[in-house]
């Protein structure tokens, strides 16, 4: 289970060109005065970087812990052998299988519909941009970015009520399908992405502006579905108000409802807590560990648009 | 007659073009219709009106928005959210900032390791966040509880969540530890956008290290820190899921630790002030599009002198 944070920590090291200037012989590298600075500061980056990753280290070494190693002075700082125990205790609270299973529900459909949603539009609004309709709309959408999430959430909830759709997954996959934000990132990148000549190319060889965007379209701009759909799953993975107003029972809980539940049960039990806290995050780390360039490049694309 | 025969393909392509356009982006309005702008604009509805969602509506003019200012626990929620959003935005952008300059500028080897690390604790969910943060400070085996008594010299049970003093800095540093790495891309790839040609007129034109950061770097970096500082300052305003784990949904001592979203929380889903509640969620709303309108005036204005 270690393994993961270790994986993206090791990573870098199978770049060689990187650490080129290492092998050139150590005191030769302290002797030049700005290769002294750079180390130095590396040094002093990699420590703060310490510190960001120190906490998610302490939760998996206090979960290999026993109660009583956990509150003895000096706290263990490397991992113990309490792994199975910790286990067993945490399976009799919480279910981590099924708290996954609960986040996936809603991950995958919302993740699917988003991207898919966000995607179609993106097409419109680039492929019509020359309408003043399209201009129009698109305008309304930007606007939309400037509410914030809990202007609607009181009626929000009163209107799931009245769908009777209270205790269920659909309020937290059918109506986030809808991203103002999916839609304008979309529109941009299929903007850059796809040369007017494909659509009149498309249009020539008969294809209808669905063809178009089925065949011609989604092929193409996959990078940009898949940053977005990593994008979307994490953060739908992460999602805790609206879960927390709109479920109620305790086996329908998402990831974090489930863990905070469980850490509020259980408060002096810290193994069996982070334990919980470990098997929580770990699909999310699984994930950026393989897709941590779609991640990244989700996260600038973003900020570009600006 | 024989104007319109003639104009009527390109009309007629104009209005299919339009139909299609329609079609796209129909499954996204339709969506936000129902789950978006219905709520908003009923909230706006609810802000003027008393309801506890059973007896009869109530109309009571601007009283809702006037009530909140008279009770002491508004009060606070505002002045901890500016404190928890001021320092939240001034610590995470400046530490991301300084991370960026650092590693942009000095950093070498491992540059892969430095890009991804930051980003860590973006992919913990902060009611997750919140809960390692307990375990942290932990009154009776806390780390930081362990190591201060070592430090004095016998045992420290200081109970961090109930202080009065301490539960904000608690928000702020969770804050900064989540959203650093967010901020330290963005400003990487700004700083790595910056032509190197500027660098190297200034290093011909004999322009010290510190120079150049005071007249290129930080000038030319200016919108991407305007953008970082606006995201944050949005997000800081809006902060729920961090007060409410931490202070196990109380608020804290004193409510030292509650904030505009815990306040919007508890009145509409504790009180079930409904309209109470939606008033605070436009105070919010104002806010938010307050300094969203500042931003836009602020880029339009660099944009327009150069």
């Amino acid at each position: 289970m270690g393994s993961v944070p270790n994986q993206i920590q090791e990573r870098p090291s199978a770049a060689p060109k990187m650490a080129r200037p290492v092998r050139r012989g150590f005191m030769a590298l302290l002797r030049n005065p700005r290769a002294r600075t750079r180390l130095i500061v590396t040094l002093i980056v990699f420590l703060i970087s310490l510190m960001f990753v120190f906490p998610l280290y302490w939760m998996l070494v206090l979960s290999t812990h026993t109660l009583q190693e956990v509150s003895a002075f000096p706290p263990p700082l490397l991992f113990g052998t309490a792994l199975g125990d910790n286990l067993s205790r945490l399976l009799e609270a919480f279910s981590p299988l099924q708290a996954i299973w609960n986040s996936l529900l809603v991950a995958v459909p919302k993740t699917l519909g988003l991207v898919l949603i966000s995607a179609l539009a993106g097409y419109g609004f680039s492929r019509y941009a020359r309408l003043t309709t399209a201009q129009w709309l698109l305008s309304a959408v930007l606007a939309t970015l400037f509410f914030p999430p809990s202007l609607g959430l009181i009626p929000f909830f009163l209107e799931m009520k009245v769908f009777g759709w209270l205790n269920t997954f659909l309020p937290l996959i059918i109506p986030a399908m809808a991203s103002a934000f999916g839609v304008i990132w979309m529109n941009t990148y299929i903007s850059a992405a796809i040369p007017r000549e494909l659509y009149e190319a498309a249009e020539l060889d008969g294809a209808g502006p669905m063809t178009t965007f089925w065949r011609v379209v989604l092929p193409i701009i996959r990078p940009g579905l898949s940053a977005l759909a990593v994008w979307t799953f994490i953060g739908t993975w992460n999602d805790f108000q609206i879960p927390l107003i709109i479920l109620n029972d305790a086996d329908k809980f998402t990831m974090p409802l489930a863990l905070t539940t469980l850490s509020a049960m259980r408060s002096s039990d810290t193994p069996a807590i982070m334990l919980g806290t470990a098997l929580g995050i770990l699909p999310v780390f699984l994930i950026f560990a393989f897709l941590s360039r779609q991640f990244i490049s989700g996260l600038t694309s973003g900020a570009v648009k600006s | 007659m024989q104007q319109t025969l003639k104009a009527r393909p390109v009309q007629r392509r104009e209005a299919a073009d339009r139909r299609t356009l329609l079609a796209t982006l129909a499954p996204y309005f339709l969506l936000f219709l129902i789950f978006g702008l219905l709520p908003i604009l009923y909230s706006l509805y609810l802000g003027f009106h008393r309801w506890d969602g059973l007896s009869p509506i109530k109309s009571v003019g601007f009283q809702n928005y006037a009530r909140v200012w008279t009770d002491p626990s508004f009060i606070k929620a505002v002045t901890n959210t500016l404190i928890i959003w001021l320092g939240s935005t001034v610590l995470t952008v400046t530490t991301a900032f300084v991370l960026a300059f650092l590693v942009n500028e000095y950093v070498v080897i491992w540059r892969t390791y430095f890009r991804m690390v930051f980003l860590l604790p973006l992919l913990v969910a902060p009611a997750v966040t919140a809960i390692i943060m307990r375990v942290l400070f932990s009154s009776d085996s806390g780390l930081i509880n362990t190591f201060w008594g070592n430090l004095v010299g016998h045992p420290v049970y200081f109970d961090w969540f109930s202080s009065t003093v301490w539960i904000k800095p608690m928000i702020i540093l969770m804050i900064v530890w989540r959203w650093t790495g967010w901020h330290f891309v963005i400003f990487l790839a700004g700083l790595q956008s910056v032509s190197g040609d500027l660098y190297e007129a200034a290093r011909v034109d004999g322009a010290t290290g510190r120079q150049v950061l005071a007249r290129i770097t930080i000038p030319l970096m200016l919108p991407t820190i305007a953008f970082s500082v606006i995201t944050a300052t949005i997000g800081g305003i809006q902060v729920f899921d961090e007060p409410f784990v931490l202070t196990n949904g109380t608020g804290g001592t004193d409510n030292a630790g509650l904030t505009l979203g815990m306040y919007l929380y508890n009145a509409a889903f504790r009180n079930f002030q409904f309209g109470l509640g939606s008033a605070v969620s436009y105070y919010v709303f104002i806010l938010v599009a307050g300094f969203t309108l500042v931003y836009n005036a602020l880029i339009r204005r660099s944009r327009e002198n150069g």
